[in-house]
């Protein structure tokens, strides 16, 4: 690497000027972190600072710039500089703000500041500005499985931004579930009426777009590739089998009815007139505007919707969440009767009637003054009566147990996802032994299994609040009630997003960029072939599968479906894995070239590696309340827990530090973690690392693992004087020399 | 400040929440050009002020770290802060729109470094607390404000407060004389993320909140919650400062009531659900919940969270809309009403009170510098009547933060297809 | 399920509701409450309802026909229009409140005894005869309301008050005999002969 040139630039701002020791630090940059040109400024973040960095950049070569200054997350827009790589040495948040302004501290303060300085220069040297990924694609083309109202409406709203879209669904019509709707719920003001289902206009539309291609009576048998470049193949009913090509898919294959025959205490099976919500649509629909019979060719004169039907209940069998969708439309359903007859009696049974928003409120209302009755209550049993069918309630506001007599009685039952399979349950063929399956959606030829990973109760949701799109394969998302129950309005809404997600996944691979959440990193790990062992830890590690293995085992990237979180970094056994600006040298140089003062100093050192997006945070903005730590600690960003590898643990200790923190994301049921399971990994990996401490015959106090939120702006500071607390208690390492 | 270039190919986002930042970075990541445009000196909107997210209790700045990673690496994206909408004319590819910044008297080169704060005296109620706390006449708005850039409030303009932080600044970054910019610009489409407002409490007379201390908002609680908080995260009510262990919620404060707003605001069941946690997780046993309630709005999967909280034994369910609520001598609210669940009267002391308060849109149907179609709630409507003028978020309808998002996702999109209609790069 | 409460025949369907409809003042609102019971609990008598409004409306959508009609609850209502202020719904409460009760009474199902029920009854008897009230006349009536031996008792308590009413003239004991009235009390009469009739009608034809 000749021609790195790294420049250090020591800012006095802010009261760092005052507090420290600007000439020691350049000193240290210079001469025991080698940086080739270092200077100092006043204020570096303004115009006349920036532009010095600039024009060294410009007439020095400077290719490596090392800003000396606050939080890498403060001041981002100024020190922005394109085509160099840039290291943040934090002496501002990470020093003088954590510290007090006092004499005995100076000291301190000063070592700890100067360690930072050697660990910018460092990082810089052993970083290097990420190149340009070549398998980089640009297929504009977008996949959309399933042709019900999500997947229609994903496929029209992406074709009119000027993207072609191909549409397989495996019946012989599109309309999926809604197709059986008779009306839906109204979508807009004043809410009154059940209105047009729309699916006839969403098909019209569809034929009548040049950019969209249907397959219909149409499977998917494998999906190979990267966004950018997938390869599909499209297999007929017929056994025909053509492969396409897309840059992004939308999975889009919607839901089934609950089984209602595991409900026979509700009546199910056992009369023809106890039907499911879907099964009175058909019937409605097949009417066609002419008066419900009951199956008997009676006249209806009563219906009971019972609501929460095997939902919402920890019953074996039972399902354990809310559709959302069937308070609305047991409201829908009796205005169908109500509309046509007033004087056919329509009873809800509920236990919390669901209808939120505007429309909701309204449409409930709209029930109501039609006469449709709704009672709170708990549904134990119906039964074949004398006349007519006997369900058993609980009135819960009159407290009584009643028999109400119904000709009909609608079960509102559940919605299951049409998610594939369960890839936990249902491991990878192995290579050369790939079959495609026929209870797969999407035959993923991925490492890790065929489809997507499931969130909770077989849905394919995405874990995180704020981004309800990101799916753990990247370039496929999932939308409609495969991703979590919902209503038609919510499925269209939801289905116009995931297409703008395909788009963007297309637009990024094109360009080699990353996806979130490192949108825009340009880097993406490489391997040294020679040094690998097969042992296939990456490949299994991925939290978003993006990694697979050739015939001999070794890892094949796909750089367009990695998240650069690193966690692959972290597992390698034997460090062959790096990215162009983090890498196990661009870390585990910082550690190791600190300043370790000698046992009789009686000075510890403690490395913190913290996760870059919770607990650096917590740390700074502790900092910016002053709230103090010890200058002890020695604290390293990292993308995420996973992306640690054990070297830089053993280094540390081996180097003759006192104690290691590590902060990462919750893991477990609601893990926080960004990479979805990093810090869960290396909560595994750190079970190991009490081994290594005695073998180093160190004490297990000297290394702790913590989960740490973005809000623990008091008890992160905490966890590092715990450890100065622990040090001081089990002495200094006996590593140090 | 710095030009700003805008076309007809430009999204114009109005509104810096999490809809207006997720519709603004989801188009720019696509390629779009986009200015995003927030009322306040900082963006993050009502989900920066919440401690917790339901249904997992995670900590929404962890996803707005991420944001504001996102926004600080993108180049297709211009912020304005403490800027407005004052004009839209135009059509769909074509609108001019005038904004309006007002000044923030500090300049770019503000490190944050806070010596303002510390010079200036005069105080002033915390926004970002609701009014719980006080904060500087010099401040950065919350821990993590961006731009990270202090401001002076208005207010102190013309006082020696501001002189004072004028001398107190080191780099020359306080401008006492910045004034009222307005720019006109050419966008192609617009997507209106304005979102929404806690309804006036006090106009729910029976409940008192404007003359019981101990009769707080859903949204204060949250405040109350956040290490952030005026209280550093300790439930301590405002009269007293005592422990808050025996809380009420009382749902639809202000929702589902044609008195108030007439709409469901939805969020506010799944947010009583998520704060009576905190009051077990911090009292533990000694933390008692009482909801009060008509329907528990748990919808859709997240039902379970709803289910884990009601298997609580130390969170009692009453089905009933609080009819009214006295202070009794040590200043605890009583709370009255009927149990309609087999018809019991109550009359429970709490420590204290919070009302689950409704969502209205914040800005007013006759409010829009462009008619907009809006429906009986004031929330605009998708239709083809706004033009290229798109909804995300709590301008849509009353959402959680999950369709927040995925509304805005959806609009921006929308806003993509208009843009490439104007561009012709559709077909 | 124990059969001994269960409660059969023609039970939730809406039968009553729709009789209520038909001849209840505000009748036709009670299908929009949505039990959230912020009428029972702002009612400022409420503990002394068997049934409150809200649980009233739930069991007319129930059936029960007999239960509501022959209840005393709704004849405890004051009229003071807090429920009405209150109601997330619109529901005219009292009014429906005073409807039920006068459906029960032209029904003849109104409890007997109810003290507000007698009281309306003494109250009307004695402003139509003469279009006027006498108050004197209406509070003699009312301390016999319970029959002779408990009418001596209150008027004995009530003496001392009735003297100082008679010597600061605040009392006319002739008016007892006499008493004003309107003009012309035939035509109220006719009046009122005609709105029953108005009524009768219109409960025949629902």
């Amino acid at each position: 690497m000749a021609d790195v040139k790294i420049g250090a630039y020591i800012c006095k701002g802010c009261g760092i000027g005052e507090r420290l020791d600007a000439k020691q630090m350049m000193q240290v940059a210079s001469r025991d972190a080698k940086a080739h040109l270092v200077r100092e400024h006043e204020f570096l973040c303004n115009a006349e600072g920036v532009q010095m960095i600039k024009n060294d950049i410009a007439n020095e070569g400077v290719n490596r710039v090392a800003i000396c200054a606050c939080s890498r997350r403060s001041k981002t827009d100024a020190f922005n500089f394109e085509g160099v790589a840039i290291t943040r040495g934090n002496i501002r948040e990470g020093v003088i703000w954590v510290r007090p302004n006092t004499e005995e501290a100076r000291e301190t303060t000063q070592e700890m500041a100067e360690d930072y300085v050697r660990m910018a220069v460092i990082e810089a040297k052993f970083m290097t500005p990420p190149s340009k990924n070549t398998e980089a694609k640009y297929d504009r083309t977008i996949l959309v499985v399933g042709g019900g109202v999500s997947g229609m409406t994903s496929a029209i709203e992406a074709a009119k931004a000027g993207y072609p879209v191909h549409i397989v669904e495996k019946a012989s019509a599109l309309g999926g579930n809604a197709a059986n709707f008779l009306r839906r719920v109204p979508q807009k003001s004043p809410y009154a009426n059940p209105e047009d289902s729309g699916v006839a206009g969403l098909i019209k539309a569809i034929q009548a777009d040049s950019k969209i291609k249907v397959h219909l009576n149409s499977t998917i048998t494998r999906t190979s590739g990267a966004p950018g470049r997938f390869a599909v193949d499209i297999t007929t009913e017929s056994g025909a089998t053509a492969t396409e090509h897309f840059g992004a898919i939308v999975q889009a294959t919607g839901f089934h009815d609950y089984d209602a025959n595991k409900l026979p205490e509700l009546g199910y099976g056992k009369s023809p007139n106890v039907v499911t919500q879907l099964e009175l649509e058909k019937m409605a629909k097949a009417a066609n505007g002419a008066v419900l019979k009951t199956k008997d060719g009676k006249e209806i004169k009563s219906v009971v919707f019972v609501q929460c039907a095997g939902q919402r209940s920890s019953k074996e069998g039972h399902l354990p969440y809310c559709s959302g969708h069937c308070c609305s439309t047991s409201i829908k359903q009796a205005m169908y009767f109500k509309d046509q007859n007033p004087t056919i009696d329509t009873n809800v049974i509920y236990s919390d009637l669901r209808t939120p928003g505007t429309g909701g409120e309204e449409f409930y209302r709209s029930g109501q003054r039609k006469g449709v009755t709704f009672t709170k209550g708990v549904v134990s049993e119906v039964v074949n009566g004398s006349d007519g069918l006997d369900v058993k309630f609980k009135d819960l506001i009159l407290n009584q147990d009643v028999v109400e007599k119904a000709d009909l009685v609608v079960l509102a039952t559940g919605m299951i996802a049409n998610s594939g399979v369960n890839i936990d349950e249902v491991k990878q063929d192995e290579p050369g032994e790939w079959k495609s399956s026929p209870e797969s959606v999407l035959n993923l030829s991925y490492r890790q299994g065929k489809d997507i990973p499931l969130l909770k109760h077989g849905f394919n949701d995405s874990h995180f609040i704020c981004f309800p799109y990101e799916t753990r394969r990247t370039g496929i998302y999932t939308t409609g009630p495969v991703r979590r129950p919902m209503d038609l309005l919510q499925a269209q809404e939801d289905a116009t997003g995931a297409a703008l997600k395909a788009i963007q996944s297309i637009e990024s691979a094109a360009q080699g960029l990353a996806v979130h959440p490192r949108v825009g990193d340009l880097s993406f790990p490489s391997f040294r072939r020679e040094g690998c062992t097969q042992c296939k830890r990456c490949t299994v590690e991925c939290p978003f599968g993006a990694i697979d293995e050739d015939e001999q085992r070794f890892p094949v990237f796909n750089e367009s479906r990695c998240r650069r979180c690193g966690t692959c970094m972290g597992a390698c056994p034997v460090r062959v894995i790096s990215f162009e600006n983090y890498s196990v040298d661009t870390v585990g140089q910082q550690l190791k070239n600190i300043n370790i003062p000698e046992e009789f100093e009686e000075k510890p050192r403690i490395l913190v590696l913290a996760c870059e997006n919770d607990a650096y945070p917590a740390l700074d903005m502790a900092a910016m309340r002053k709230i103090e730590y010890s200058a002890w600690a020695r604290i390293i960003p990292v993308r995420c827990l996973g992306s640690v590898n054990l070297i830089w643990l053993t280094d540390a200790l081996n180097s003759g530090y006192d104690g290691v923190v590590m902060m990462g994301c919750q893991k477990g049921e609601n893990y926080q973690c960004h990479f979805v399971k990093g810090s869960e990994i290396a909560q595994v990996r750190m079970s190991k690392v009490d081994d290594t401490l005695k073998t180093l015959n160190l004490e297990v106090e000297r290394v702790a693992t913590y989960e740490v939120a973005i809000t623990d702006i008091e008890r992160a500071p905490r966890l590092i004087n715990d450890m100065a607390e622990a040090v001081k208690k089990v002495g200094l390492s006996p590593f140090k020399f | 400040m710095a030009e700003i270039v805008a076309t007809n190919q430009t999204i114009l986002v109005v509104g810096g929440g999490i809809s207006g930042m997720t519709a603004a970075l989801e188009a720019a990541e696509c390629g779009k050009h986009v200015i995003l445009v927030e009322k306040t000196p900082s963006i993050g909107g009502r989900i920066g002020q919440l401690y917790r997210y339901f249904p997992k209790l995670c900590h929404p700045t962890c996803g707005l770290e991420i944001n504001l990673k996102r926004l600080r690496g993108n180049k297709n994206l211009r912020l304005l802060t403490m800027t407005e909408v004052a004009d839209v004319q135009g059509q769909a590819g074509n609108y001019t729109v005038t904004l309006k910044t007002q000044p923030r008297f500090i300049n770019e080169n503000c490190t944050a470094c806070g010596a303002c704060g510390e010079a200036v005296k005069a105080e002033f109620a915390d926004e970002h607390n609701y009014g719980l706390g006080k904060r500087k006449g010099a401040y950065l708005p919350n821990a993590m404000a961006y731009p990270q850039r202090y401001v002076l409030d208005p207010r102190i303009i013309g006082t020696a407060d501001a002189e004072a932080a004028k001398a107190a600044c080191k780099f020359n970054a306080i401008d006492l004389d910045m004034q009222v910019e307005t720019k006109t610009l050419t966008v192609g489409a617009i997507i209106w993320a304005t979102g929404w407002r806690p309804f006036d409490a006090s106009k729910i007379q029976p409940y008192g909140y404007d003359r019981y201390p101990n009769v707080i908002t859903s949204v204060e609680f949250e405040r109350l919650a956040d290490p952030h908080g005026p209280t550093g995260g300790k439930l301590l009510r405002p009269s007293d400062g005592k422990e808050a262990k025996n809380v009420a919620f009382i749902q639809c404060a202000g929702s589902r009531d044609r008195n108030y707003l007439k709409h469901c605001s939805r969020i506010c069941c799944m947010a009583s659900l998520k704060q009576a946690t905190y009051v077990r997780e911090k009292f533990a046993d000694a933390g008692d919940v009482s909801i009060y309630y008509i329907d528990i709005r748990a919808i859709d999967r997240i039902d379970d969270f709803h289910q884990k909280v009601k298997a609580d034994p130390k969170v009692k369910f009453i089905k009933s809309k609080v009819a009214k609520i006295e202070q009794d001598k040590v200043g605890n609210p009583v709370v009255h009403g009927v149990d309609t669940e087999g018809y019991t009267r109550y009359a429970t002391a709490h420590d204290l009170v919070v009302l689950a308060i409704g969502m209205e849109p914040s800005v007013a149907a006759n409010n829009f510098p462009i008619k907009v179609k809006v429906n009986e709630s004031g929330f605009i409507e998708q239709d083809e009547a706004n033009g290229a003028i798109f909804a995300a978020g709590c301008s849509s309808d009353a959402l959680d933060v999950n369709r927040a998002v995925q509304s805005a996702t959806a609009s921006a999109l929308r806003a993509i297809q208009v843009i490439n209609r104007v561009a012709g790069t559709e077909g | 399920m124990g059969d001994m409460n269960v409660v059969k025949v023609e039970a939730y369907r809406n039968s009553f509701l729709k009789e209520v409809e038909a001849n209840v003042e505000g009748g036709q609102w009670v299908k929009m409450c949505m039990q959230c019971g912020v009428c029972s609990g702002s009612c400022p008598l409420g503990s002394a309802w068997d049934h409150p409004p809200q649980e009233l409306f739930m069991m007319i959508r129930a059936g029960k026909r007999e239960e509501v009609l022959t209840s005393s609850s709704m004849w405890m209502c004051t009229s003071c229009y807090n429920c009405i202020v209150r109601c997330p719904r619109d529901l005219p409460i009292t009014h429906i409140m005073h409807g039920l009760a006068h459906y029960a009474e032209r029904l003849g199902l109104a409890p007997k005894n109810q003290p507000t029920r007698k009281f309306a009854k003494l109250f009307w008897n004695n402003l139509v005869k003469k279009g006027r009230v006498n108050e004197l006349k209406l509070g003699v009536a009312l301390y016999f309301m319970n029959g002779l031996v408990e009418g001596i008792k209150t008027a004995l308590k009530m003496a001392p008050l009735g003297l100082n009413m008679l010597k600061t003239k605040r009392m006319n004991p002739l008016e007892y005999v006499g008493g004003h009235g309107i003009k012309d009390a035939a035509g109220l009469q006719a009046i009122l002969k005609k709105a029953r009739a108005i009524e009768l009608a219109k409960a025949k034809k629902a």
